[in-house]
């Protein structure tokens, strides 16, 4: 018995040993991630701010912002875009009918904060880098702030009414979120408020931006003096909206497409009057998802320019060349197709903001403090880059704000722009060459603004869903 | 680690409880017409103390004590017990065909044991069932056929995926998955391909090679796998080789399938006239007049129909039929060979086989080839090796589902018939690409023009020693790999379809995956005091997975029949990715009866992963099991007509580790880049205290044998999961959308009842009837939010599969236009979408009950007759496409199916499709609405074999051991509740039907020839 026990307790060390052979360490289980890096050591060298600021652009990418919808929304509720017959995608905010469940507003929604998550984690990133590169660094902090206002400024203008809806702004705006924090359940800020952190994050981008990038696919001192001065105009600060245009007009850094130049522009990477655009390559193209696909013959070709805005156009005016005719249209549907984004294979790039509209801002932003001479200068410049023989604007007052509206209105067709002007002007929309169910909303409207999605609505009980949804 | 040591130490003391004197007893089995019985099972009773037959039906066995009884069990036969003393050391036992499964020896985890001793829920499957089933992969076969097991696959696609779900559906976000075990390694199951439609790994194992599946339920049987149990476990064995000479078996089976939905049930496309007319209506529910309307169908349709002056349609150019041109008879064989014997010292089994389905849709198919060596070397009496070496390689052709315009059944309705499949040069017609679809064309696409497809290479081995060290104390030391590497091809051409805008386009994945796996196992059986039977198992298992992917891209390719990246004018992509997770555990089991009438029995296991976050990583997870055989107490030997009572019942805990390998990482990751500058973002929110799910499982169960021909199991069982993960929505201003987390409660309850009888047992006929039923209640036990989820909302107090629509109420018969209830109350009626809400009306995607019977003719042995039904009642389907197919004109130009025959067009019509308008209909075919819900209720006639069996004195005359020939009807006929239903009623656990490829209907005719 007792050597049967000694026996047992040989086997039983043996065992242990063989056991503890085999059994591995800690690292055993401790297995880190080959496709990440922890959050916490992400922004830590300038190598991690270029990928993180990168992050930020690449989320600009999406089909649901600069990619694709956030553009084409505001032109399809317009009077510049009317529907094709075979229309699939984004008809219900052509037709004025979406609904809280729509997914493109979801989409928006969820991409621009996730835009917004990505510059905060820049901004609030806290590390000292050697003084020679601190340039550098402050550089792509500053293009987070300046991605950031964009992100916000985009928000209240899709999500909320627009500015001066209220007399002091007191109407409901967007959440503003300036940290991570995954338990946060926002209201939503006043327009008032919004506009304030759109206004200081441009302004701290503007001092912390000092580098020149070589091509406008990024944001630069001047792009976000650029969005300054439209953020301005938007909230009728006409001196300041002057002061910023007129900073960038005068940086030198851009000149105006020729009109020799100007059709080919806009199948080209960039132009000498882009002042921040979206790039895209093969690689991160949007595929059938990609803004003009949504016009061209080569895509979708859902959507189709309104005789609207054709009409507008002189003849011989060099922007006519940014349609394109498609013998398949017929009736009311026309004749032509959007070409200014033309390319059916790589993703034309999406234009934020151009030099033009610096002037057509200026041109506003002047006539509205009676500087009328300096306003009709810079409609004209537009004018007759467009038209080089076209008469010279002299109408003042009203008509004169009026010729800078239609002016602007057809050098920023199918960019995006179209909805807001009309918000801003506090003008209905009345579509005439209209092939949609609605031809016409009344301002002020609650279907001018897109519903706050029911997903965020759900998760979010202190958010309030904008009235008429 | 300190405790794992504590733990052997204990259970190592509890060995050295016993040392007693003991004798050699040998002896022969054999059957009752004295055929010497291979491998029959001879155990020393009270103990797990045992030993097998050799090939002449010898056995010698060490029998502690100085008396001792022998119990001698074969699978099929009714056991015996010898009583064994030094002196009477001498048996020839001799055994007759039983009708009680109560003496089976069944693979249980870590082991085996004897369905007597088993405390908790275990069901097996023999090879029987398993041979020859004209389907790819063995899940296939388990529906039906194992109460409380669901196996579906939702598609017909050859080697699509099958999901399990045993005792209902245990988890919201992680996995619901059984762990697969095949030959005592935990595999890797499901689908890994990346740009392919479905696939299932599990595809590359032959059924032909298996002996037995076993399914574990309970705590008792599955706790000691641990945080990978509560799901359940399903225990693959191969087969072995016996002693003896050479069996050679040769298998081959042909056949032919087609839609297992009937010709007057599917859905049809529209002929020309039809979808003219449908056309023109459609433009003139517009307020365009016909002249306009015509204007548009010529512009669309060039000459493909003429119409005459006023309108009418006067003659059809062109006629498609996309659906029929798809279509084809599909076909499927298999050819299997095995070899198995050996002698006293080495055994082996060794099979080749090659099996080959089409499903009937043209293109989609599968073709594997694998083969197997299993060998057993037993050097010395305690000492035996064991390898298990099998490598198979199958090719998949698929396609695409759900709404993609590549998607064949979905896009061969979509497509009008007015558009030629064909153009003027002979090719595939793509003309339509500027207003249909991409110009896609499914004929061209399946017929070669595009590329759907990956092969699987496999290789699994397990390699295992097993030492005697004392009597009865065995140490086991297993080592496995498993490697699978999928090679995947996608490529659509430049002419017409997805690839047009890229000058064609290309994908090739690359997926490797290693397995590892040691297990250390230390297994003690002894009995004392005659009647005090005691086994213990304490074991180490260590597992890594590493799994890596390799994805290029190009596009651009300027010859359509060189389709090789290397071709590509512009490569796209090119990325890799690396992905790990790995195990750590400790185990133990303890089993002790007394006088084989009270079983007790108790498991633990200590379980660290990579998966869980640093704060929790460890789990402990255990279960306790008892068992009484009441028909062994002398009080029960006078009750007549119950030859078999057994009452069991456990409890206890495992866990859910099914879920993602990094999940609890705060992470930034890149990937997303900005014009070449490489980019990166957050991309997980992190959790450092996410871990398993936990399950508690109670288990209560009766085994019964009633007047020598009926037997049968009753359970009822519990299956409480706790911390489940859920994503839970947050707050998108975050930048996230959800946050994964441990919270939600579900519990899921019921009874299963499995019944056979031998009806009619005489020599020259038997007639045997079986069946299994399964009642399945699912709840949300705990959920602070309402989760929704597609067409289903997650909601506490309610089965997790809810539907949650809006409640359509037909068409308006005086205006056409569609109707809603505006809620819950169902008491207002409203034509206004912004009016209604969503809301749970009660019906669920989990069935009521759902299980299979069967029943099987044998005359003069000869011929033989078996019949199998599944059947699943009360659970909805929801037709995911139907909002496109059937959408009243929502999407113009597009064609529907042959539902919008039924269309309003005219005041006074009563019926429930509204009618047509190009651009759609007043919200119609709204999304989530019970208009494309229905009711799934149906009985299935699985299987139908038709057998011959060549009689004794013929095979003598051919030198044969077997012959059998056989004709096999699958999936012949299908009974639904609702005629109206046009899905196959055997969809996704979920209940969503994307138009898959459909589930196939066949017939083969087959010979198995054994030598």
């Amino acid at each position: 018995m007792k050597n049967w026990i000694k026996k047992t307790l040989i086997y039983k060390g043996a065992l242990v040993a063989l056991l503890s052979m085999s059994a591995c360490g800690e690292d055993f289980l401790n297995l880190q991630p080959f496709q990440s890096v922890t959050l916490d050591g992400a922004v830590t060298t300038l190598d991690g701010y270029r990928a993180a600021i990168s992050g930020a652009y690449s989320s600009m990418q999406s089909s649901n912002y600069y990619g694709r919808y956030f553009v084409l929304v505001p032109d399809v509720m317009s009077d510049d875009v009317k529907q094709n017959a075979q229309a699939n995608r984004a008809r219900d905010f052509s037709d004025f009918v979406a609904n809280s469940q729509d997914g493109i507003s979801n989409g928006m929604f969820n991409t621009i904060y996730n835009t917004i998550l990505r510059c905060n984690t820049i901004i609030n990133a806290d590390v000292e880098l050697a003084p020679a590169v601190k340039a550098q660094q402050d550089q792509y902090i500053g293009e987070a702030h300046a991605i950031r206002g964009l992100a916000y400024f985009d928000l209240v203008r899709s999500f909320a009414q627009h500015y001066g809806f209220t007399a002091d702004n007191s109407h409901p705006g967007v959440p503003i979120v300036l940290e991570f924090d995954e338990s946060v359940k926002p209201a939503r800020n006043t327009v008032a408020e919004v506009y304030a952190q759109i206004v200081s994050d441009l302004e701290k981008s503007v001092q912390l931006m000092t580098i020149n990038p070589a091509k406008p696919k990024t944001m630069s001192k001047a792009a976000a003096q650029a969005l300054l001065a439209r953020v301005y105009l938007y909230m009728g600060n006409w001196a300041k909206a002057e002061e910023m245009a007129t900073a960038v007009i005068s940086s030198g850094r851009y000149s105006l497409v020729s009109n020799a130049n100007y059709v080919s522009s806009w199948n080209a990477e960039s132009s000498s009057e882009s002042i921040f655009s979206i790039f895209f390559r093969a690689d991160d193209d949007n595929g059938s998802d990609a803004l003009g696909r949504m016009y061209i013959l080569e895509g979708y070709g859902d959507y189709l320019p309104s005789a609207d805005v054709i009409n507008l156009i002189p003849a011989g005016d060099v922007r006519l060349g940014v349609f394109k005719t498609d013998p398949n249209l017929s009736g009311n549907l026309g004749t032509v197709r959007v070409n200014k984004f033309p390319n059916p294979t790589v993703q034309n790039s999406t234009p934020v903001i151009r030099l033009s509209e610096m002037y057509l801002i200026r041109a506003e932003a002047r006539a509205r403090q009676n500087k009328t001479s300096e306003a009709q200068a810079d409609v004209n410049l537009i004018r007759k880059r467009g038209l080089p023989g076209a008469a010279d604007v002299t109408a003042t007052g009203q008509a004169l704000l009026d010729e800078i509206e239609k002016e602007k209105r057809i050098e920023l067709m199918f960019e995006g722009h179209r909805l807001w002007e009309l918000m801003r002007l506090k003008k209905s929309l009345v579509r005439t060459n209209c092939t949609n169910l609605t031809c016409s909303v009344n301002y002020p409207n609650d279907r001018f603004v897109q519903p706050i999605p029911q997903r965020e609505i759900d998760a979010n009980p202190n958010i309030a869903q904008n009235p008429g949804y | 680690m300190k405790l794992k040591f504590l733990l052997l130490s204990v259970l190592l003391s509890c060995l050295s409880a016993t040392a007693f004197a003991q004798f050699t007893v040998r002896g022969t089995v054999t059957s009752d017409e004295g055929e010497a019985l291979i491998g029959a099972t001879v155990i020393v009773k009270g103990t797990s103390t045992g030993t097998v037959t050799d090939i002449d039906g010898s056995f010698s066995i060490q029998v502690p004590g100085q008396q001792g009884v022998l119990e001698i069990s074969y699978t099929g036969y009714e056991s015996k017990s010898y009583n064994v003393s030094p002196s009477n050391n001498n048996i020839a036992a001799s055994l007759s065909v039983s009708s009680s499964v109560l003496s089976e020896v069944v693979v249980v985890g870590y082991g085996e044991t004897r369905r007597e001793a088993i405390t908790g829920s275990v069901t097996s499957l023999r090879s029987d069932k398993l041979e020859q089933v004209p389907l790819a992969s063995v899940e296939q076969t388990l529906q039906g056929n194992i109460a409380g097991l669901q196996a579906v696959t939702g598609n017909g696609q050859p080697g699509a995926n099958v999901q399990v779900r045993i005792r209902g559906i245990g988890s919201i976000s992680a996995s619901s998955e059984p762990l697969y075990v095949i030959d005592g390694i935990p595999v890797t199951a499901g689908d890994i391909t990346r740009s392919n439609t479905t696939a299932n790994t599990m595809a590359s194992l032959n059924p032909n090679d298996i002996e037995s599946v076993t399914v574990l339920k309970d705590a008792a049987a599955t706790s000691i796998y641990g945080s990978r149990g509560s799901n359940g476990v399903i225990l693959i064995t191969t087969k072995s080789g016996r002693a003896g000479k050479p069996k050679i078996d040769v298998r081959t089976q042909t056949g032919w399938n087609t839609w297992a939905i009937s010709e007057d049930r599917r859905l049809k496309p529209l002929t020309s006239q039809q979808y003219t007319e449908m056309y023109l209506e459609g433009w003139m529910n517009r307020g365009e007049t016909l002249t306009r309307a015509i204007q548009r169908f010529n512009g669309h349709y060039p000459g493909a129909v003429t119409f005459g002056a006023n309108g009418e349609i006067q003659q059809i150019n062109v006629e498609s039929n996309w659906i029929d041109a798809i279509s084809r008879t599909g076909a499927n064989q298999s050819y299997d060979v095995s070899v198995s014997g050996g002698n006293n010292t080495v055994t082996y089994f060794a099979s080749g086989s090659y099996f080959s389905q089409d499903a009937p849709v043209i293109y989609s198919g599968l073709d594997r080839y694998s083969s197997r060596l299993n060998l057993a070397v037993t050097p010395s009496e305690k000492f035996k090796i064991t390898n298990n070496l099998t490598v198979s390689y199958l090719d998949q052709f698929g396609m695409s589902d759900g709404s993609f315009w590549a998607n064949p059944l979905y896009t061969g309705y979509f497509l009008a018939p007015t558009i030629p499949i064909y153009d003027d040069q002979g090719r595939f017609y793509g003309d339509h690409q500027s207003f249909f679809m991409g110009g896609n064309n499914p004929v061209g696409s399946l017929s070669g023009d595009d590329e759907r497809k990956f092969n699987q290479t496999r290789i699994m081995d397990n390699l295992s020693a097993e030492y005697e060290i004392l009597k009865g104390l065995k140490f086991r030391s297993a080592w496995a790999f498993d490697l699978i590497n999928v090679q995947e091809f996608f490529y659509r051409n430049p002419r017409y379809g997805d690839g047009r805008n890229n000058g064609g386009f290309a994908t090739e994945t690359a997926i490797n995956e290693l397995n590892w796996i040691g297990t250390q196992t230390l297994n003690y059986n002894t009995t004392f005091a005659e009647k005090h039977g005691f086994g213990a198992l304490v074991g180490y298992e260590a597992q890594k997975n590493r799994r890596k992917g390799v994805v290029a891209s190009g596009e651009g390719y300027p010859d359509p029949t060189l389709r090789t990246l290397a071709s590509a004018a512009t490569p796209t992509t090119a990325s890799s990715d690396l992905t790990e997770y790995s195990f750590e555990s400790i185990f133990a089991r303890l089993d002790y009866n007394f006088d084989s009438r009270y079983f007790l029995s108790g498991s633990i296991r200590n379980d660290g992963s990579s998966r869980f976050g640093v704060n929790n990583r460890f789990g402990t997870f255990w279960s306790v099991g008892g068992s009484w055989r009441i028909s062994r107490e002398d009080f029960f030997q006078n009750i007549k007509g119950i030859d078999e009572l057994k009452l069991r019942a456990s409890y206890g805990t495992n866990g859910n580790a099914g879920i993602g390998n990094y999940e609890h990482w705060k992470l930034f990751g890149f990937g997303s880049d900005y014009d070449g500058v490489p980019g990166g973002a957050p991309s997980n929110v992190g959790n450092p205290n996410l871990t398993w799910e936990s399950t508690t499982a109670f288990n209560v169960g009766l085994d019964f044998g009633l007047f020598r021909n009926i037997s049968g199991t009753i359970e009822y069982f519990t299956r409480e999961s706790d911390n489940l993960l859920l994503d839970r929505p947050i707050s998108a201003t975050t930048g996230f959308t959800d946050l994964t987390q441990n919270f939600g409660a579900m519990r899921n309850s019921g009874i299963e009842l499995t019944l056979n009888a031998d009806i009619i047992n005489k020599s020259n006929f038997t007639w045997s009837l079986g069946g299994n039923i399964t009642f399945l209640k699912n709840e949300i036990t705990r959920l602070d939010e309402d989760i929704i989820d597609g067409t289903k909302i997650r909601r506490q107090g309610y089965d997790f599969q809810s539907y949650y629509l809006f409640e359509w109420a037909g068409v308006d018969a005086q205006t056409g236009t569609p109707r809603w209830y505006t809620d819950e109350t169902k008491s207002e009626l409203t034509g206004n979408v912004n009016e209604i809400e969503r809301f749970i009306s009660g019906r669920s995607a989990t069935p009521d009950f759902f299980g299979g019977f069967n029943t099987s003719v044998s005359f003069k042995n000869a011929i033989t007759l078996d019949a199998q039904f599944v059947y699943s009642f009360g659970f909805y389907l929801y037709d995911t496409e139907a909002r496109f197919l059937q959408g009243d004109g929502s999407l113009t130009p597009r064609s529907q199916t042959n539902l919008v025959l039924d269309r309003w067009k005219q005041p006074g019509d009563v019926t429930d499709v509204p009618y047509f308008r190009w651009g759609g209909n007043n919200n119609s075919n709204l999304a989530n609405m019970t208009r494309w819900l229905k009711d799934g209720s149906h009985i299935r006639l699985r299987n139908l074999t038709l057998a011959y069996n060549l009689p004794t004195s013929l095979l003598e005359k051919g030198k044969l051991r077997s012959a059998r020939i056989y004709l096999r009807g699958t999936n012949l006929f299908t009974w639904t509740k609702d005629k109206t239903l046009y899905m196959d009623p055997e969809a996704a656990i979920n209940g969503l039907v994307s138009s898959p490829v459909p589930n196939l209907k066949n017939i083969s005719v087959g010979l198995d020839i054994g030598f």
